[in-house]
């Protein structure tokens, strides 16, 4: 087998094998790891996380179809588990695509490296193509590598499929592969035309524009879409335009239709899906064609300086350190690709919270009294923010620069944590504070808001000291090394953490603020928590060096036995 | 005064640079040459606090620099040997950015920064953002960040590489200039006419040792060889340059 596909590949022509190596290499961004970046070793850990997902949805699937016995609860489970299958398969997709936002067509590297040599643009094309597609599939492989067994073989056995599982799950392949080319065709589609419609650098500008907003669109749809999980509901009126709207309905109706489970009058639900499915194929493929056979051309052509646009002038935030750092954040979020895409998967999440505080606000027709649920979504929009911006800020943004920062450090590390704490409070406590402020008109008391917003920057500087321990570091300037990526897990680990304290916390908080000894308790409490977290991480930082390449632990460890 | 005493650095057992001696005095431009390889940036890094030497010491104004990094960094300017930069920055923002980093006062930083980009025909890009810059404009952008808090110690390391030939004569006289008024300038540079017309010194390393370090007109009469290049070459050069020439014409023909 080995053999046979050695020689398969040894038949491609060798251009497009040494491109489609490059491609391939060049999915993952090589800058957010360190030097020693191995992508095979990143692609395995992606690979991992995918399959440990794919292990878990298939348990729950498997446990709650044997644990609900009652047949209508149990058809409505599996119907939930499908929609959320696919659902969870193309958000996975659509991340894929926001973060390979402009790996399929050519850049100017691309055009300058390889339009002097003898590559036809089909060639570059096929292999751009094959490259995102080989990352693609293996994303939608490794994601149903156990769901998309389970759920197809627990289908067959349900009365409506003629043929069982051998129906059952080739219906699901088809689909959840049908909805991953639908998403990514559909994003190829809309940035494809762009870039043709558009002058090239316009086009450059809307491009980061459409990015954040296919990333928030596909984070916001995924999380604050209803769960319709039964054919009263889908027959509901309330319900018929999540139907029309949402693709993951759609490709759920296909999947159905083809296993012989969709009842006949939601037909209409799995046709968009076919309609979709086509139009977004016929969109990529002529896009990317017409990209190749025009874009190139542009490419080259396009000026190599580009006049500087936005605003120039911005206020000082502090010492001159602090502005410093504090501006070279925001310009690193505003510019750099790949620190605006991973700040909008957090700042997702508030924005997912916020949308959702402001249409109860817009529903209730009078001011109401405060309650937990105000409480609890301004603390997760808060953490979101502060602990999300945290992350963001461990992404190195061009390490080989960054010489600039050590040969000018001409002040003691305390004051490049205090510029660093500046920056998270500048970036986020104050934004998550200030919508949470805004989102409070619908709330009565008064006094009460006003105490709970109180509370709420305690909790915000807590959380800035917190992210501080240990990180002396300026944001966006340090490298990491590959394995090493344990704080995505730490950020998941910290969520759990918070789902378990939030509830008593905002419950005694509730209390509190019935109660002036008691809130007077709690507010002293947290003050003195932020004091002393504050006292613990200057004092530490005097002592600190501020570092800029993560270094691997010593292969040897003294234990300090000898006198 | 920079001064270099005994300073090595060793990679993973080997040295890079090897018990390297030798003064740069104010008011004279110090030349350092070597072939690729033979420790040039390696040294610059120490002498800038980007590594740390492995032996040896170094002293400016006879005081250990490691003894006070942060007062030492205040008084040096550094052009790197290769361009790296923010390049999502834009000139005024990157050079705004290091006279931030560097404490300097914000509207005096501001009007030299205008000036001096005026000075090295940047200003009407200045708001462009640095990826379009070609390599002589981000070598620009390099020497304003190194100079703009008026230095005593400058430490140039391939400075003229990308320059037109107008800016490169700017530079020429800038660092005639600037040693003039009593600058300590350490020039490390592969272009030998250059290094001969404004050098006042040179030191020559090979292979991580220091093989000459002397003013160039007594290396001239010593050697008795009229050119530097005539003198690096027979110090520094193992290599027929002639027959590898050729052997790589006939690579070509093969």
């Amino acid at each position: 087998m080995h053999e046979l596909i050695e020689k398969l590949i040894a038949r491609l022509p060798l251009d497009f094998r040494v491109l489609y190596r490059q491609f391939l290499l060049r999915v993952i961004d090589l800058e957010a790891l360190s030097i020693q970046g191995d992508v095979p070793a990143f692609i395995g850990q992606f690979a991992g996380v995918l399959i440990m997902l794919s292990l878990i949805h298939a348990t729950v699937t498997y446990l709650g179809y044997t644990f609900i016995t009652e047949p209508a609860e149990r058809f409505a489970f599996l119907w939930h588990m499908q929609h959320y299958l696919i659902a969870t398969m193309m958000l996975v997709v659509g991340m894929f695509a926001v973060l390979s936002w402009d790996a399929t067509f050519p850049d100017k590297r691309d055009v300058m490296v390889l339009s002097p040599l003898p590559v036809a643009a089909r060639t570059i094309l096929i292999a751009k193509v094959s490259a995102n597609a080989a990352v693609l599939g293996l994303a939608i492989l490794t994601l149903n590598v156990a769901s998309g067994v389970v759920m197809p073989l627990i289908m067959g056995a349900q009365p409506g499929p003629a043929l069982g599982p051998f129906q059952s799950l080739p219906a699901w392949c088809f689909s959840i592969v049908a909805a991953g080319l639908f998403l990514y065709g559909s994003v190829l589609t809309v940035q494809g035309f762009t870039a043709l419609l558009l002058p090239r650098r316009m086009f450059l500008r809307l491009s980061a524009v459409l990015q954040l907003a296919a990333f928030g669109l596909f984070l916001c749809v995924y999380f604050v879409q209803p769960s319709i999980t039964t054919a009263a509901a889908m027959a509901a009126p309330e319900n018929q335009w999540v139907l029309a709207c949402s693709p993951s309905y759609w490709f759920w109706g296909m999947f159905n239709q083809l296993n012989g489970s969709l009842p006949p009058q939601f037909a209409w639900i799995a046709l968009r899906a076919w309609m979709g499915l086509a139009l977004a194929i016929a969109g990529a493929a002529s896009s990317l064609l017409l990209c190749y056979l025009h874009t190139m051309k542009r490419t080259v052509e396009e000026p190599d300086l580009v006049p500087g646009g936005g605003l120039r002038w911005m206020p000082s935030f502090g010492s001159t350190l602090q502005t410093a750092v504090a501006h070279f954040s925001i310009r690193s979020l505003a510019r750099s690709r790949q620190h605006r895409v991973a700040f909008a998967f957090y700042l997702a999440f508030v924005l997912g919270i916020a949308l959702s505080l402001l249409r109860a606000e817009v529903a209730a027709a009078a001011p109401r009294p405060l309650s937990m649920d105000f409480l609890i979504p301004t603390f997760l929009m808060m953490f979101f923010a502060v602990v999300g911006l945290r992350n963001v800020f461990s992404l190195p943004v061009s390490l080989t620069a960054n010489w600039v920062l050590r040969t000018a450090q001409i002040r003691p590390s305390q004051d490049y944590v205090a510029a660093t704490r500046r920056s998270l409070q500048l970036l986020a406590v104050v934004p998550a504070w200030l919508i949470s402020a805004a989102l409070a008109f619908g709330f009565r008391s008064v006094s009460q808001v006003a105490a709970h917003l109180a509370v709420l920057a305690l909790f915000g500087t807590i959380l800035v000291e917190l992210c501080l321990v240990g990180f002396y570091k300026v944001p966006f300037t340090c490298s990491y090394l590959p394995g090493k990526t344990n704080i995505q897990f730490a950020f998941w680990g910290f969520v759990v953490v918070l789902i378990v304290v939030l509830v008593p916390c905002a419950e005694f908080e509730m209390r509190a603020l019935n109660q002036a000894d008691r809130y007077g308790f709690m507010f002293s409490l947290l003050v003195g928590l932020a004091a002393g977290l504050f006292a613990y991480n200057d004092h530490q930082a005097k002592s600190a060096v501020i570092y800029f390449e993560e270094a691997p632990d010593e292969l040897i460890t003294t234990l300090g036995l000898s006198a | 005064m920079l001064e270099l005493r005994h300073v090595s650095k060793r990679f993973s057992g080997i040295a890079a640079v090897d018990d390297v001696s030798f003064s740069a005095r104010p008011g004279e431009v110090t030349g350092y040459l070597g072939p690729n390889g033979s420790g040039k940036s390696t040294t610059m890094k120490m002498i800038t606090g980007l590594i740390e030497a492995s032996a040896g010491h170094i002293f400016f104004e006879g005081k250990p620099v490691q003894d006070d990094l942060l007062v030492y960094k205040r008084r040096m300017g550094y052009v790197p040997e290769e361009p790296y930069l923010y390049t999502h920055l834009s000139g005024t923002e990157y050079l705004t950015m290091v006279a931030q980093l560097r404490d300097l006062p914000a509207r005096r930083s501001a009007e030299r920064i205008d000036s001096m980009l005026r000075l090295f025909s940047l200003h009407d890009d200045r708001h462009a953002s640095i990826s379009g810059y070609s390599k002589g404009m981000r070598q620009k952008v390099l020497i304003i960040a190194a100079l703009m808090h008026n230095p005593q110690a400058i430490l140039l390391d391939e400075p003229f590489s990308g320059l037109d030939v107008a800016s490169s004569l700017v530079l020429r006289n800038l660092i005639q200039e600037l040693a003039a008024r009593g600058k300590v300038v350490l020039f490390s540079s592969h272009e030998l006419d250059t290094v001969e017309r404004i050098c006042s010194r040179v030191v020559i390393l090979h292979h991580g040792k220091v093989v000459a370090d002397d003013s160039i007109a007594s290396l001239r009469s010593l050697m008795e060889l009229p050119t530097l290049e005539q003198i690096f070459s027979q110090l520094a050069v193992e290599q027929d340059t002639a027959s590898i020439a050729r052997q790589i014409a006939d690579l070509i023909y093969a």
